[in-house]
């Protein structure tokens, strides 16, 4: 019941990265419009161009991986904010283990 | 209406404007996932017995959304690499080879989405071409 709760919502994930591969396709449209111009290939570049897409299981693994690092992340402060005999997980506690989640993931 | 006028005129000046705009879009994506990434945080924080304090979560949230970008710019690259325009669980796997615990319980989640996809997929309407023939030419599947 908890895992279903609290997991992202996998078009959530599917919108922010076709927003992502649309930025950078855009950008490499960008690019490639100097070199188009001169060489007029216009069935090569649209091929080239085409938008990455994702697999729904590929989605939904990204889900469980972005949970994990959220999970990890309060995890391990939460031993941290432990050992020093406090309550609440402050921004110390953070500070702590955020060097080693960035290196973890 | 001239609201609907101004974005039509921001939208034929060009690339510039365009990208104001989804910048705006970006912000409601980063707010939504911003509301479940404190459900999941809060959640975690309870089950570890401690309280988590609003900012750290809204830091958290931060590192993920920064996180989720790298990593669609990597699923992109790599399905690029194996010349697919199309991102694929083992890409997925892939961007967390670095660390071998992650690697492992992704690939057996992996393994668990596959098990479950016999079932699921003929409800969902992105099914692959190749079982959608399949499917459809044999409409009565046999159960053996």
């Amino acid at each position: 019941m908890e895992d279903e709760n609290n997991t992202f919502d996998p078009d959530l994930i599917h919108a922010i990265f076709k927003l992502v591969w649309t930025r950078r396709a855009l950008e490499r449209e960008r690019n490639n419009v100097a070199d188009a111009l001169d060489c007029e290939v216009g069935a090569g570049t649209s091929k080239k161009n085409r938008q990455t897409s994702a697999n729904g299981k590929a989605i939904k693994l990204s889900c469980e991986l972005l949970r994990i690092f959220i999970t990890e992340a309060v995890q391990r402060a939460a031993t941290i904010s432990e050992a020093e005999g406090a309550s609440k997980i402050e921004a110390t506690h953070l500070e702590r283990i955020l060097p080693q989640l960035l290196l973890d993931f | 209406m001239e609201k609907a006028m101004d974005v039509e005129m921001e939208r034929e000046g060009g690339g510039e404007e365009g990208e104001e705009e989804t910048e705006s879009v970006s912000d409601v994506l980063r707010d939504r996932f911003r509301l479940s990434t404190i459900s999941i945080a809060e959640a975690e924080a309870k089950r570890n017995g401690m309280e988590i304090s609003e900012p750290i979560v809204a830091c958290i949230s931060d590192l993920a959304f920064k996180y989720a970008e790298q990593l669609a710019k990597d699923l992109e690259l790599f399905a690029q690499h194996a010349s697919r325009k199309i991102v694929k669980m083992e890409d997925v796997i892939l961007s967390a080879h670095r660390n071998e615990h992650l690697a492992t319980s992704l690939r057996s989640l992996c393994d668990d989405l596959k098990a479950k996809e016999p079932q699921s997929e003929r409800k969902r309407k992105k099914t692959p071409r190749k079982e959608n023939k399949a499917t459809t030419s044999v409409v009565h599947i046999p159960d053996n």
